[in-house]
């Protein structure tokens, strides 16, 4: 800060200009490789002189697509089908993980539960958890236990709506796989959202409950829209997560269920490495990331920084 | 007069129709059923996606194929194998999972099928599938358990069989007087000399990666130089002469090999083939559809192919898919239907012209595909030399690949000695089968 | 009236019973459920049920296995070299851009960018990046007449720390910029005035004060380092040998690829024992470097 008034140096700005072409480049080669053909891509000319083309693209999407595109024999890689997925499962995940997070810290806070300190514990406890680590668990969990009879009148009523055969288990299914997701992401939240809720002031929600309000109307009406930089925050973090995690998903879904990441593992094909079709859905997968990014970067900051710095 | 003839007319216009209704097709009493099949993603099989809506036509059977990289279809299947009731009617297996999925019953045997006579097409023609493959993948429980024998029986059907093959560029053969290597030794030498005749070029590009790769291309080289993974009484001999000369013999390859070799899987191998950055290949025939195709290859029309080198012997590949039907699959009989038409004659002939790997004796001389692959023939010569002991198919298999291949890409990338590694591996693959129970017989 | 304070007195537990009830269901029990399991030899297709129980069969076989051993020294070399190198040039970019530039919003905007995308997409960034003939790296080493290098083959430990490094640098840089822009004016006023040059200003005054933060934040780090899996799956798969295969990746395929789920388990839960002592190894330092840091601030307030 000593430094405010100062013209800084060139050799500043040179370094700088370096350190951002390091952290944007890599991302900027992949999105222009997505238009290359592969044959561009291979060929060496690594300059930008090429015909761009959206043929990657065209066969990523190609089960979404309103046409057929004409370079494809059949659809192989239902992309389109997996953003779906990936899309119901990491708002759904997110949007379960705010309410009921929001909820336990509320109370963790209101009511003086346990101190803060037992909770920043178990937060830090289950971030170290790795998702390795859960992953024998969970599989053996959600294929062999988790499961309703297809006797039972709920496992036949599933099994007459959404067809399917055997057992009617987690693994497999959306739910399946929101579950893991909301369970990893609930202890962050609720820290963070904590240190939000702290601030808000406690007249404010007497004022209302002498009104006649309910906890609950409290909490929703009064704590809620006081908290929504935090749970910006929150939402951000969890999304990223439930939208980028493999390794859970891949072992969680099946045929109909796959997600984005476990498409892209998957088309790493050894027999067959298509760079272009790659960076194409490596694209499509890093986008919402991205907006995300250039949008609420305050948001994603605070969130970062709210844990370490102020905790 | 007029009005009996009509009346027998009439009559037998009636029998045709009911004699047609008691003829009904084999296909109508599934039409509408959908079949889920799982494929690996490998060029044969999108080559029999290319097929498959021909197959819905002419029956009526929907086909909805779940299409995963083998190694994930396998750990899939043995998720799915394991369950009551399965998702999958009909499945493509690695030839190395027949150990798995026979021992753990949980393939059907085909017999009941060919039984069956309202399933079973008399024009099959079972003989003219390629032997050599029927006992490698559909086969178990004849001699070592994996082998042709009195006591086997068939659980699947050879579907995409490969085998190895020498894919080498004709203009930089020619260019420098080379000739066309026949023996190991010539290949070597070969390859060791392109780097120097063409700066920047490598020799031979093989796959090398650590695990899977790794040991595939040792085994490509083992059973032509002499060597087996075990002996008759199933002591691991991969630590033998011919072993260590195995696997000089792939290091040679790596270290004459493109840049890079050491890390190469086979999609790299290939892909620096198809670039122009290697003047040979030794791997699997399913690549010929690829080296052919100008989208992605800077080689189209420069190959030309041979037999795989010989050794002492002559020995090559078998691998590739077979298609069987899950114990627990829900449309077994369907399944059955499908994975005969794709196996027929004409299924085969339409499946190598879609660019695919035939099974049959027929398919390769056959001249329509003759005339639009010219590289079939030579395919069909190098299949006949096929070796079906070329790898163990047994349980425990997986394990000491694992291994193999691990500790060989020790040997490429960090200089391991080379004798050294292979103890290990025979050190532990003892101890593997130990456990597995392969030496009760012999206290 | 009664059921009114009936009803607030449940109150806390019904906020509190979902979150509860989901934790113990989808990490409680899992984890109680892989401890159990890691005693047994336990097949994918079979329930634990069915599964024989070893003793601690599995835990011995790990320990002596060469191959886990190398597994393990993989995943702490690559965890502590990440995080060194990612700390040194994380705090010293924040300690260099930590003026008052416009556009600084906007900088950080694109520093973040890289933690943010999928694992996976990294992964296949670097991968095609250090590829032998098409990679960047290879093309510009061959541009100015260099040997071109066998990324990931001969160097897949650094190639694969490198692509770490980018990643993650940025999360490091972000926290170590925060805590020097939430320092006590007063202190660095103070030593200005007192005549300390810029290096001094570091050494003796930003460091220490922003040490409690800053050991957070390497915690927070290492942590998430033994985590890494698919940036790693994706470029090497592990290779070449055991080179790059870390724990984390080992487990799965251990689970999947090998079918030994006991084995796999016995291993989690070694991991988590290591993170646990590293966890707490840091937390007991942290308390005592809090108390250092607190004793320091103090005495710059009184010679103020």
């Amino acid at each position: 800060m000593a430094l405010e008034e100062k013209q800084q140096h060139p050799g500043f700005y040179a370094i700088l200009t370096m350190l951002i072409i390091m952290a944007v480049g890599p991302i900027l080669m992949m999105l222009i490789n997505s238009f290359k053909l592969d044959v561009d891509i291979i060929s060496g000319t690594s300059g930008l002189l090429f015909m761009p083309t959206i043929q990657n693209y065209e066969t990523a999407l190609c089960d979404i697509l309103p046409y057929e595109p004409e370079h494809l024999d059949f659809c192989a890689l239902k992309f389109g089908g997996a953003f779906i997925n990936s899309l119901i499962i990491a708002l759904v995940s997110t949007l379960l993980t705010l309410v009921i997070g929001c909820m336990a810290a509320y109370a963790l806070v209101r009511f003086r539960f346990m101190g803060r300190d037992t909770a920043s514990a178990t937060t830090l406890m289950v971030r170290m958890v790795p998702p390795a680590v859960l992953l024998v668990p969970v599989f053996g969990l959600w294929n062999n236990e988790f499961c309703i009879d297809k006797a039972s009148w709920l496992g036949s009523l599933i099994r007459d709506n959404f067809g399917g055969r055997g057992d009617v288990c987690l693994a497999g299914t959306h739910s399946g796989i929101i579950l893991i997701y909301v369970a990893m992401n609930l202890p962050f939240v609720i820290w963070i959202l904590q240190s939000f809720i702290v601030q808000v002031p406690r007249q404010l929600e007497e004022a209302a409950r002498m009104d006649g309000a309910g906890p609950f109307q409290v909490f929703f009406k009064v704590v809620l829209p006081l908290i929504k930089p935090g749970l910006a925050a929150a939402a951000i973090f969890t999304f990223r997560i439930a939208w980028n995690e493999y390794l859970l998903a891949s072992a969680l879904s099946d045929r109909d269920t796959k997600t984005v990441p476990i498409l892209i593992v998957n088309n790493m094909s050894e027999f067959n490495v298509e760079w272009g079709v790659i960076m194409a859905t490596g694209m499509l997968l890093a986008i919402p990331p991205i907006i995300f990014t250039l949008f609420a970067s305050r948001q994603i900051i605070t969130g970062m920084t709210a844990g370490a710095v102020k905790g | 007069m007029f009005n009996i003839s009509k009346t027998i007319c009439g009559v037998a216009v009636a029998s045709v129709l009911m004699v047609g209704q008691a003829l009904a097709g084999p296909y109508d009493d599934y039409a509408d059923t959908t079949l889920v099949v799982n494929f690996p993603a490998h060029p044969h099989y999108d080559a029999v996606r290319k097929i498959l809506p021909e197959f819905t036509k002419e029956t009526g059977i929907e086909v909805e194929v779940d299409q995963l990289p083998y190694l994930k279809m396998r750990e899939r299947q043995t998720l799915e194998l394991g369950q009551d009731e399965g998702d999958y009617d009909l499945i493509a297996y690695v030839v190395f999972s027949k150990a798995d999925y026979v021992y753990a019953d949980q393939l059907e045997n085909l017999a009941r099928y060919f039984m069956n006579p309202k399933l079973s097409d008399p024009a099959y023609d079972a003989d003219d599938l390629i032997d050599g493959y029927v006992y490698n993948i559909g086969f178990a429980g004849g001699n070592k358990g994996y082998l042709q024998g009195k006591t086997g029986s068939l659980f699947g059907i050879p579907y995409g069989s490969e085998t190895s093959i020498l894919g080498y560029r004709k203009d930089i053969f020619e260019k420098h007087g080379l000739e066309v290597p026949q023996t190991y030794d010539q290949m070597l030498d070969i390859a060791c000399k392109i780097p120097e005749l063409e700066p920047g070029m490598g020799g031979l590009s093989s796959r090398a990666a650590s695990g899977h790769h790794a040991s595939h291309a040792f085994l490509l080289h083992l059973a032509p130089l002499g060597g087996r993974v075990f002996d008759d009484s199933w002591n691991p001999i991969v630590n033998n002469a011919e072993g260590v000369q195995a696997a000089n013999a792939l290091k040679t390859i790596v270290d004459c090999g493109p840049e890079g070799a050491s890390s190469f899987g086979f999609g790299e191998a290939l892909g620096s083939f198809l670039a122009g950055d290697t003047a040979m290949f030794l791997d699997t025939t399913v690549v010929a559809g690829q080296i052919d195709d100008p989208a992605k290859s800077k080689v189209v029309g420069k190959v030309g192919w041979a037999l795989h080198p010989e050794g002492t012997r002559r020995g090559s590949q078998t691998g590739g898919f077979g298609i069987g039907i899950p114990k627990n699959a829900e449309n077994k009989e369907a399944a059955f239907l499908l994975m005969q038409w794709l196996t027929s004659k004409k299924g085969d002939k339409l499946v190598a012209l879609a660019g695919g790997n035939p099974s049959r004796f027929s398919t390769h001389e056959d001249a329509d595909v003759n005339a639009k692959f010219p590289h079939m023939a030579t395919f069909g010569e190098a299949l006949k030399h096929a070796d079906p002991d070329w790898r163990p198919i047994i349980p425990v298999w997986g394990k000491i690949n694992a291994d193999l291949g691990t500790t060989l890409s020790k040997v490429l990338t960090e200089d391991l000695d080379v004798q050294e590694a292979l103890d290990g591996v025979a050190e532990r693959a003892t101890a593997i089968m130990e456990e597995a129970g392969y030496y009760t017989w012999n206290k | 009236m009664s059921t009114s304070t009936s009803f607030n007195r449940l109150t806390p537990y019904v906020f509190l019973a979902p979150a509860v009830v989901i934790m113990a269901l989808a990490l409680l029990y899992p984890l109680g459920y892989m401890i159990f399991g890691s005693f047994r030899e336990w097949d994918p297709s079979q329930a634990m049920g069915e599964s024989t129980y070893v003793g601690l069969k599995n835990y011995i076989t790990l320990w002596n296995d060469p191959n886990f051993r190398e597994s393990t020294f993989v995943t702490l070399k690559f965890a502590i070299s990440v995080v060194t190198v990612e700390m040194f040039i994380g705090v010293g970019l924040a300690l260099m851009l930590d003026r008052n530039l416009r556009g600084m919003s906007l900088l950080r905007t694109l520093f973040i960018l890289p933690m943010m995308i999928a694992p996976v997409v990294v992964g296949l960034i670097w991968r095609y990046m250090y590829h032998p003939t098409l990679g960047i790296f290879n093309r510009g080493l061959k541009g100015v007449g260099l040997e071109s290098v066998d990324w990931l083959g001969q160097h897949a430990l650094l190639s694969v720390i490198i692509a770490d490094i980018w990643q993650w640098t940025p999360f490091i840089f972000i926290l170590a910029l925060a805590a020097l822009q939430s320092l006590p004016r007063s202190a660095l006023e103070a030593s200005r005035i007192d005549g300390a040059t810029g290096w001094q200003q570091i050494i003796y005054i930003k460091l220490p004060l922003m040490m409690p933060v800053l050991i957070v934040t390497c915690l927070l780090r290492l942590i998430d380092a033994f985590k890494v899996l698919e940036v790693i799956l994706v470029m090497t798969e592990g290779g070449p040998g055991l080179s790059t295969e870390i724990l984390a990746l080992r487990i799965s395929r251990t689970a999947t690829e090998f079918r030994e789920l006991g084995v796999a388990a016995a291993m989690s839960n070694y991991l988590l024992m290591l993170l646990l002592f590293i966890t707490v190894l840091m937390l007991v330092y942290n308390r005592v470097m809090e108390h250092r840091a607190a004793r320091a601030s103090r005495m710059i307030e009184e010679s103020d």
